[in-house]
């Protein structure tokens, strides 16, 4: 019935001493929550990215806090306070054990999430409702509607803005003429390279109508940084509007150019 | 071996002379060639790093104030060839090539004078890559990457690439025959009672690292003989348009490329290891494990390299997601044996201890971002981007950096023979790190955002040019904090306090020598009983490492 007033201040003690390693990890958690910028994800495939890396973010929060936790500990704990030599013990295999079995589980169930995340990204629908050819080449890039004649054309100056459907599928077949480049678009949280000799396939099915800025992101010579485009996304109806204006070819009229 | 276990005074010490430059020309010593070594190295440094300051001053704001486009590639490409090849690889190969033979007990390496020739080589190869700033076309600016077919002739016909190629083979060479000298010093030179089982951590990592060298640079050099006979001798190798492969080179150098990062890493984790056990008074915790978790490394880092390659829709990206996610288990389990060495110690904080701490939490965010990057639906958003660029440098100047400079707090009184100021390098300390995570957190967060890595301005979209112009102010801080050790090193050469044989109650060997240590290295050995012969010295008490009180705590 009585409280023992040793065991309570034993119990403040132990307290106070464990209490800054969760202390830490919540904070690191806490803080995970609120300070991760991602562009909000435009197309469903970047939906499926953005969740993962919300696990990912968490999971590397609560790792990097605990193990700062630690460190921290030590410093703080175990600063030298006498001449003694402190104890000399140099292993401890259950330990050892325990911190090499609990991070593979971590990474296996990093890499379970992964790879299921990435079947639907890397997913190519079986007959995509719009496809467009892209052909990268320095320093700009060329999208071709194929059965229509419409071709959109860049230069450096004038960076193409090539039209796309909302909630459509659209399957975008990436080459490069000369050297390898990038076709990255942040706000889909999605990039392939564009290779010599190399064709890729992948699908966007964008969720939002908007601008959306692209850019190459695999260095390719003296204009790669003015090496971009951008995707205007339309409701399905006014694209086919605008496909049903004719074959031609689009040359864009507004210089996009850093200040 | 008798000579270098023979007692003092069978070998007289000779009268100090001044080694003169002639002396430093032909030397063979391996502590004459470490401090060559580690001079060059430094003075790259200073160069690789000045050319940062100049990119982070053109990025501070969106538009081209300081330097043009074809200008600022040739900076980010000799920035990263510099820090690269003749930075924080060779930094670590001339540690080594100082320390080794002493922390075995040895009087020199196995081949001195193929010794000599791997620094010529490094130093050839360095002025040869930077030699290319004399010429009208520039020196090479495709990135330190060299992606062919950006990088064959059609693309790039200036020799600033040829110089480049040359420069990168003769640093291969040098790195080969240094991997090749270290292992078979290791293997025959060790002093009596020196068992595989009580070398030191830092030797340990030397080995894995020599191992992974030869596994990793003879593919360098093929990718580089491969793009010169591809420029210059009608080559085909990467050339798609006549049955060649772009993705080819990507495989080749990546092969290279991957192990590499190792090299730059494995011999930093030996020094922090060494720095940590010293100034907790306690010695390596899990021994076994971590010898055993840099022999993991060295094997999973041969399957890894295509992790480079994720974007490029060509490579199995489940099989090296795997790997990539795998080789984080041994790197933390490094961690916690720094931990465990620190449990229950007695810790001070003189500088170096401070840099060892740096390294810790710094190269911890380089790490859980490499365990994001290593998943293809997130390097799907962030290759490539500012978001790449931060988690490497937060490896390889948050983490091998300040490794880096932790062991020139460390040893450079065993080198010297003089004490390093303190105050200064405190102060060296928390300008480097406060300035290193304000110049880099932002840029974590504008690669999320979106930006390119290698370009030489921006869009002024929303946070952009704010978080480009609180990173270049980081870079400032930074900046003088490497400066004020750099003073530091170059005052404490000639005036700092005198050092003592061992300074910092070290438990390695060449703290049971003079400072600095005799031609020969060792007037004599103390036995060798366990990995830490200094201390068991000092310790004459029935504690040889620990070893009988192995279940006291």
């Amino acid at each position: 019935m009585r409280m023992d007033p040793g065991w309570v201040r034993r119990a403040g003690v132990v307290c106070r001493r464990y209490a800054s390693a969760p202390l830490l990890a919540v904070a690191g958690l806490g803080l995970s929550g609120c300070a991760s910028p991602l562009p909000g994800a435009a197309t469903v495939q970047g939906q499926r990215i953005a969740h993962l890396w919300a696990v990912f973010f968490l999971s590397a929060a609560g790792v990097a806090g605990a193990v700062y936790g630690l460190i921290l500990w030590c410093i703080v704990r175990y600063r030298r306070r006498s001449d003694g030599l402190p104890p000399q013990y140099r292993d401890n295999i259950p330990v050892e054990i325990m911190y090499t079995a609990v991070p593979v589980g971590i990474v296996a169930f990093l890499f379970a999430l992964t790879y299921g995340t990435e079947i639907h990204v890397d997913r190519v629908a079986p007959r995509p409702d719009v496809t467009i050819n892209v052909t990268a080449f320095k320093w700009s890039w060329l999208f071709d509607y194929p059965g229509t004649g419409i071709t959109v054309a860049g230069t450096p100056d004038y960076p193409p803005i090539a039209m796309v459907p909302v909630g459509r599928t659209v399957r975008i077949v990436l080459t490069s003429t000369d050297v390898v480049h990038a076709f990255y678009i942040p706000s889909f949280l999605y990039k392939r390279d564009a290779t010599p000799g190399l064709v890729q396939r992948f699908d966007l099915e964008i969720r939002r109508p908007g601008e959306y800025l692209g850019e190459c992101v695999e260095f390719c010579g003296f204009d790669h940084t003015r090496m971009r485009f951008w995707l205007r996304a339309v409701p399905p109806a006014q694209f086919d509007r605008w496909i049903e204006q004719g074959p031609r070819v689009v040359h864009q009229r507004v210089r996009y150019t850093a200040p | 071996m008798t000579a270098v276990v023979a007692p003092a005074a069978a070998e007289p010490r000779r009268p100090a002379r001044r080694a003169g430059v002639l002396d430093w020309l032909v030397t063979t010593d391996h502590k004459h060639i470490g401090i060559l070594y580690m001079a060059t190295t430094l003075g790259f440094f200073l160069v690789a790093g000045a050319i940062a300051l100049v990119m982070r001053a053109q990025l501070a704001q969106p538009g081209l104030h300081i330097v043009e486009r074809q200008a600022y590639n040739q900076l980010f490409t000799l920035h990263g060839t510099a820090m690269i090849f003749l930075v924080i690889a060779p930094f670590a190969l001339g540690l080594a090539n100082y320390l080794l033979p002493l922390h075995i007990g040895a009087a020199d390496l196995a081949f001195p004078r193929m010794n000599a020739l791997t620094y010529w080589l490094l130093l050839a190869g360095g002025l040869t890559i930077f030699s290319g700033l004399l010429l009208s076309t520039g020196a090479a600016a495709a990135g330190w990457t060299m992606y062919a077919p950006l990088s064959d002739f059609e693309n790039t016909p200036g020799p600033g690439v040829d110089l480049w190629i040359m420069g990168v083979l003769m640093i291969s060479a040098s790195s080969i025959m240094t991997a090749i000298n270290f292992l078979t010093t290791v293997m025959l030179f060790r002093a009596p009672g020196m068992t595989m089982m009580r070398l030191p951590v830092f030797v340990w990592n030397i080995i894995v690292t020599s191992l992974i060298i030869l596994m990793a640079f003879p593919p360098l050099a093929v990718a580089m003989a491969e793009l010169f006979i591809d420029r210059r001798l009608g080559g085909h190798f990467f050339d798609a348009s006549h049955g060649g492969s772009a993705i080819l080179y990507q495989h080749v150098f990546w092969f290279f490329g991957h192990p590499e990062v190792y090299v730059m890493i494995l011999p930093y984790f030996g020094v922090v290891t060494q720095v940590v056990s010293t100034f907790s008074r306690r010695p390596v915790f899990g021994y076994l494990g971590m010898v055993l978790a840099s022999f993991a490394i060295a094997g999973l880092s041969m399957g890894v390299w295509a992790h480079h390659m994720f974007t490029t829709g060509a490579v199995n990206n489940p099989f090296f997601s795997i790997m990539s996610f795998l080789i984080a288990v041994p790197t933390g389990i490094k961690y916690f044996n720094w931990i465990g060495t620190m449990w229950q110690g007695a810790l001070v904080f003189p500088t170096a201890m401070l840099f060892a701490i740096g390294f810790m939490l710094n190269f911890l965010l380089g790490g859980v971002t490499g365990v994001m990057v290593a998943s293809p639906p997130l390097d799907y958003h962030v290759e490539d981007t500012y978001f790449l660029v931060t988690h490497f440098h937060y490896t390889l100047a948050g983490g091998s950096m300040f490794a880096l400079l932790a062991a020139l707090y460390f040893w450079f009184p065993k080198i010297t023979g003089r004490l390093l100021s303190e105050r200064l390098g405190m102060l060296s300390f928390w300008l480097t790190f406060v300035g290193y995570n304000i110049t880099f957190i932002p840029l974590f967060l504008v690669g999320l955002l979106g930006m390119p890595r290698r370009v030489v301005t921006y869009l002024p979209l929303p946070g952009w040019p704010e978080l480009n112009l609180t990173s270049t102010a980081g870079a400032g801080v930074l900046a003088l904090g490497i400066a004020l050790t750099m003073w530091n090193l170059v005052v404490s050469w000639s005036r700092g306090a005198p050092a003592g044989d061992d300074p910092w109650g070290g438990g390695t060997l060449e703290w049971a020598t003079s400072s600095p240590p005799p031609e020969r290295n060792f007037h004599a050995l103390p036995p060798i009983r366990s990995d830490r012969p200094a201390f068991d010295m000092r310790m004459p008490q029935g504690t040889p490492g620990g070893q009988a009180r192995a279940r006291a705590g």
